[in-house]
């Protein structure tokens, strides 16, 4: 009982030797300094959260500003990722296990990611404002909600399809061993759905990202709202012209998204190897030394011996002997099916009400509005279609190059990975810049910024496609000594389709949301725009028009949903059973 | 014949002395004809309730593997009051002709002292209760199925039935094998009975109450060993601990104690994926038996192995079972290879498939270990390929037609290269050869010769007799043909005896331009078959109907067109030119 304090709190753990302590000491400091770090930040964004409300602070174009500023986007996109993180497990598992319930929250779900980010922010904001008058936490979080509803659906579909596909053995394993819906939940279902919640994560941040400059600047009515952050920093700098600033910016966001790359994502996607629906192990396997610091570490071992592993065996038994006790119980089944169905009703009530405001908001519509709204449509239809095409021309060709050299995708991957990691509307005002001097108007610029947004995708898949075109058919071509033509006509193109149209699937969803940041830009003090679909909806956000939006809005989800309906769709089903390569 | 439908109908409504009267008034080689054309379970019901006499008589009619299994029907006192009471010829030809272990078993059991049963039995009168499968009386069954049965409602016309009604017991002590060709329910029928899939009609009892009301204590080995990949072998082995909410400390010693009893110990921390096969199922054993079920259900554990590893794996098991070094009381196990049912199984069931039925339900009562290559264990084998390869039962009756629609016939899911194949081997065998001989020469199991045979008989190019397969004469002259002939024959084979096929070519030629989508097909399949049936039927058929040079199907419109059969011949040579 020498030393009783010391005792208690480590009494969990074997105490280790001095010397191998002061090793481990050594190697958990930068994780005890990253933690500080992090504890500071939150106390210091809590002071600001309650200060009263400036909605024009004024941007500072110093560059030692920026700091700062990338600490607040960073903070605002971390919230909004954790937010969408909630929001997917319980919307998907709600949709996956409620066979009534996913009838509308699917095709909901479809709708909603069709909806493009500003579409939602003057409700959003106002919203927001209402509930924190006076705070800054109001305009804060409603930025954030802005950031949210551009993050959340594809991670709400991708854990849902995750959850639908469960392997079925499986399944029935946990059945008949008499899973609680906990222990199915953690040990079955989110350890399937890890590796493409990883990924899709991965792609929402990356769009928090690319639509940054929107959500932390924007004119709503005669309301001219900021927040300091990296996006108001880049957006302020092209609004004063200033060459210097936009690439302090742009590199203080590269450098941001670099180093959240290198500190979360890669030891996140090392970890998630381990959930691997796999029966036999990889040859190659994603590592990250970041994880194995973390896994080395001991502070942290500690501290999931002493707090994470009780909990979690105290939550599984909890949920276990629950089950035990009350196998079904039809009492709180009824219960519970009570509460599903009120709150089923106030949801359609709630729609229901909302449609009628909308149609009748809708009404009010003049017919030059609605003239602008199908001009716009038509124009950003072709705008869309044409920069996939581009993207396709170069990225085909280049991507089938990078593909079938390993040496060369050994130097050229990780190099349009960073070049695709900068988001494209930190270089929008470059490239306009550029256009300007050339003379180009915004209406074919905008297609090289949508170009800009969307071709890595179509690239990084013809890269995968190439790269597992198999070897014998390529032999094959050469033994019959097939003309460049006809290897391409024959062999290439067919073997990467599947990979083409995913890429082209995720490519034309991000053009068309790209479309309100590329059609319509505050530069220089003066406002660029062109004939568009997202122009009109800008447009139509700044002035506080809400039926236009409404409008607009409307029109261009319903051309997504068709289009992925109509063609997208059939052509993935065709790439997935006769263009399939099997194993 | 006269006296075959009467019989059939005594044994359909369960009238044992009537049938037994009929069989006794009958001359004995007309009463073992008609006793032989019954399904093989109603044979099996009636000579367990026939007296001595009328049984002893047709014991020495039938062939002999016949007699012995039905024999063995029945208790041994039973055994022994009946082969007394056979006719000293017919007992000397069926010593005879059985195998030589076989033979010795026998004389043993004959050995036996007749202890009271068979004087109480005779004096009960002539109907002896049934005795072979159900459980002696004190032995309460574990789980009683009554009446279960299985079908998918589908919208239009009426549910498609998989599993008939049957009733089913499994009683504690024994290894019961649930045999039956692929696609017969087998594997649904184990999910019934151990509560993960409830059944359309009848009930589950789990020691007389209902499955709902009381979790049944089981645990499955899937087939597919259903591992979690991410934990490790220990942590896998823990999770249905984990589920009954039982503490670490004890969760754990449980878990090891499992692992090592399957051989397992220093593997605790691995995972799944860097294990071999065999190491998995044995985790998936682990985790069983880690339960401590009282019935342990297999769905075929050892088929996803190779040769060896099945073999050491299956070894393990029944040492552990018969060592009496786990808790379970009985172990229900399903599979389609005949030889690991014999090796294991102290009882044995076939089922019948479309809908799947109890064909077949008798006790193997060879004492382990048992031997591969012993008469005894070949003659059961022997026997089960006999009663799997008969044909089906015919539809008709009163008991079998209750509410089933007569099923659409289904085509097997092989391609006719194999069939081909068959035909050819059985033509350089002179046209005649046992089926367990060719399984066992092309190391095939009986799920997957079954199907090619039942394409060969399907077609008149061979049929099945008491478990020879022969060739016909129009079998002989398509294994003799060269490919163009061999086109033209497999056409006219599969136009008179495919109704699917000449349906769909009678439709084909009906249209004036000689196409239809091939989803009008598969409707009409849909309603006698699932949906995944009916789209595998529609495959095979697409199959067989190019290979038949009858149709030709574009993937690409999805539908199918006629082949004039006069351009077809002139384009093959074409294709075979280019």
């Amino acid at each position: 009982m020498e030393q009783p304090f010391r005792s208690r709190l480590f009494s969990l753990v074997p105490l280790p030797a001095s010397r191998a302590g002061a090793a481990s000491l050594l190697r958990d400091l930068p994780i005890i300094v990253a933690g500080l770090a992090v504890f500071y930040s939150l106390v210091a964004l809590t002071r600001y959260w309650n200060g009263p409300v400036n909605t024009q602070p004024e941007i500072h174009l110093n560059p030692s500003a920026l700091p700062g500023y990338a600490l607040h986007s960073v903070e605002r996109i971390t919230v909004a990722y954790l937010l969408s993180l909630a929001v997917t497990l319980v919307y998907a598992y709600v949709a996956a296990h409620n066979t009534r319930a996913e009838r509308f929250m699917i095709p909901l779900l479809d709708t909603l990611q069709s909806i493009p980010v500003l579409s939602f922010l003057p409700s959003v904001m106002f919203a927001m404002v209402a509930l924190f008058p006076g705070r800054q936490l109001g305009v804060e979080l409603g930025s954030i909600l802005l950031i949210f509803t551009g993050q959340v659906w594809n991670m709400a579909f991708s854990v849902y399809s995750s959850m639908k596909g469960v392997p079925v053995d499986l399944m029935e394993a946990s059945r008949s061993y008499g899973f609680s819906w906990w222990q199915k939940l953690v040990q079955l279902e989110l350890p399937y759905a890890a590796i493409g919640l990883v990924w899709n994560s991965m792609m929402s941040v990356a769009g928090g990202w690319f639509f940054l400059m929107a959500c932390e600047m924007f004119v709503l009515g005669n309301h001219d709202l900021r927040l300091p952050g990296l996006g108001s920093y880049l957006q302020t700098a092209a609004n004063a012209g200033d060459t210097g600033a936009i690439l302090w910016g742009v590199t203080a966001m590269v450098a941001v998204i670099v180093l959240m790359d290198q500190l979360i994502w890669r030891p996140a996607i090392a970890w998630s190897q381990k959930f691997k629906f796999e029966q036999v192990e990889a040859t190659e396997i994603p590592r990250s030394p970041i994880l194995d610091l973390l896994r080395r570490s001991r502070i942290i071992g500690r501290a999931e011996r002493a707090l994470a592993m009780p909990a979690r065996e105290g939550l599984m038994l909890h949920f276990a002997a629950a089950r035990e006790h009350s196998p079904e119980s039809a009492a709180s089944g009824g219960v519970l099916k009570w509460v599903g169905r009120a709150v089923a009703g106030v949801a359609l009530a709630g729609i229901g009400y909302a449609i009628w405001r909308m149609a009748l908001a809708l009404a009010t519509l003049s017919r030059s509005d609605l003239l602008t709204i199908v001009q716009g449509a038509g124009a950003t239809f072709l705008r869309v279609e044409s920069s996939l095409l581009l993207a396709a021309l170069w990225t085909i060709p280049v991507g089938v190059l990078i593909g079938t050299r390993p040496r060369l995708a050994a130097i050229a991957q990780p190099v349009a990975q960073v070049t695709a990691s900068i988001p494209a509307t930190a270089l929008f005002p470059i490239v306009l810049l550029l256009l300007i001097r050339v003379g180009g108007g915004l209406g074919v610029g905008s297609i090289v910024l949508l170009l800009l947004g969307t071709q890595w995708y179509l690239l990084f898949n013809v890269i995968a496609g190439a790269s597992a075109l198999p070897t014998d058919l390529r032999e094959v071509c050469d033994v019959f000594g097939l003309s460049k033509p006809e290897r391409w006509r024959k062999f290439i193109l067919p073997g990467i389709f599947p990979y083409l149209i995913t890429g082209f699937i995720t490519a034309s969803g991000g053009a068309w949301n790209a479309s309100i940041v590329a059609e319509y830009f505050h530069f220089r003090g003066q406002t660029f725009s062109t004939t568009g679909l997202g122009a009109v909806i800008s447009r139509a956000t700044d002035a506080g028009n809400v039926s236009t939006l409404l409008g607009a809005t409307a029109v261009m989800a319903a051309m997504v949903v068709t289009l992925n309906r109509l063609v997208w769709r059939r052509l993935y089903f065709l790439a997935s059973t006769r263009f399939r390569l099997e194993a | 014949m006269s006296h075959l439908t009467p019989l059939r109908v005594f044994v359909s409504q369960a009238q044992w002395q009537q049938a037994a009267e009929m069989l006794q008034r009958l001359d004995p080689s007309a009463a073992a004809e008609a006793f032989s054309s019954l399904p093989f379970e109603d044979q099996q019901s009636l000579f367990r309730k026939l007296p001595v006499e009328v049984a002893a008589s047709l014991a020495g009619d039938l062939p002999y593997y016949q007699t012995y299994v039905l024999l063995h029907s029945r208790p041994i006192p039973d055994v022994i009051a009946i082969v007394d009471k056979m006719n000293p010829d017919d007992r000397v030809q069926f010593f005879d002709q059985l195998p030589q272990e076989t033979w010795q078993r026998l004389m043993d059991e004959l050995a036996e002292k007749p202890e009271a049963a068979p004087a109480e039995a005779e004096a009960e009168g002539a109907i002896i209760p049934p005795a072979s499968v159900e459980p002696p009386l004190h032995e309460e069954p574990i789980i009683e199925a009554r009446h279960i049965e299985k079908s998918f409602e589908r919208e239009g016309s009426g549910p498609i039935q998989v599993i008939a009604p049957t009733d089913l017991s499994v009683e504690p002590g024994v290894i019961l094998a649930l045999l039956g060709a692929s696609g017969s329910g087998k594997s649904t029928l184990l999910r019934i009975l151990a509560g993960l899939t409830p059944p359309s009609g009848g009930e589950v009892l789990w020691h007389g109450r209902p499955i709902a009301e009381n979790r049944p204590n089981a645990a499955i080995v899937f087939q597919s060993f259903a591992l979690f990949p991410w934990l490790t072998v220990l942590e896998n082995v823990e999770a249905p601990l984990q589920a009954q909410a039982m503490k670490s400390r004890e969760r754990h010693r449980r878990a090891l104690h499992a692992l090592a009893s399957v051989g397992l110990k220093g593997f605790e921390s691995a995972y799944p994926k860097e294990l071999s096969g065999g190491m998995k199922q044995r985790v998936g054993f682990a985790r069983a038996l880690a339960v401590e079920p009282e019935v342990l259900f297999m769905d075929e554990p050892f088929s996803a192995l190779d040769v060896l590893t099945a073999e050491s794996l299956r070894g393990e098991l029944l040492e552990l079972w018969l060592g009496k070094k786990i808790p379970t009381r009985s172990i229900f196990m399903v599979t389609h290879n005949i030889e690991e049912a014999v090796m294991l199984a102290d009882r044995i069931i076939v089922l019948d498939r479309n809908p799947a039925r109890i064909r077949a339900d008798f006790r193997i009562p060879l004492s382990h270990p048992r031997e591969h290559g012993s008469a005894e264990f070949l003659l059961y084998v022997d026997y089960i390929y006999k009663l799997m390869t008969q044909p089906d039962r015919q539809p008709g009756l009163p008991s079998l037609a209750a509410g089933a629609r007569t099923p659409h016939p289904a085509l097997p899911h092989i391609h006719l290269g194999s069939t081909a194949g068959l035909l050819e081997l059985l033509n350089d065998r002179g046209g005649k050869e046992d089926l367990y001989h060719i399984a066992d020469e092309l190391q095939m199991g009986v799920d997957n010769l079954l199907p090619i045979v039942e394409s060969a008989t399907l077609l008149s190019f061979a049929r099945v007799d008491r478990g020879d397969l022969e060739l016909t004469p129009g079998g002989k002259a398509f294994a003799e043909a060269d490919i163009e002939t061999r086109k033209r024959l497999f056409r006219e084979a599969v136009l008179a005896n495919v109704p699917l096929l000449r349906q769909i070519h009678g439709i084909l030629a009906g249209k004036s331009d000689h196409t239809m989508p091939i989803e009008f097909f598969r409707d009409l399949l849909q309603e006698h078959f699932s949906d995944a049936e009916a789209q595998q039927q529609i495959e095979t058929a697409v199959s067989w109907g190019r290979y038949a040079d009858l149709f030709a199907y574009d993937s690409e419109s999805d539908r199918l067109s006629l082949r004039p059969v006069t351009d077809a011949a002139e384009e093959n040579e074409s294709v075979t030119q280019a």
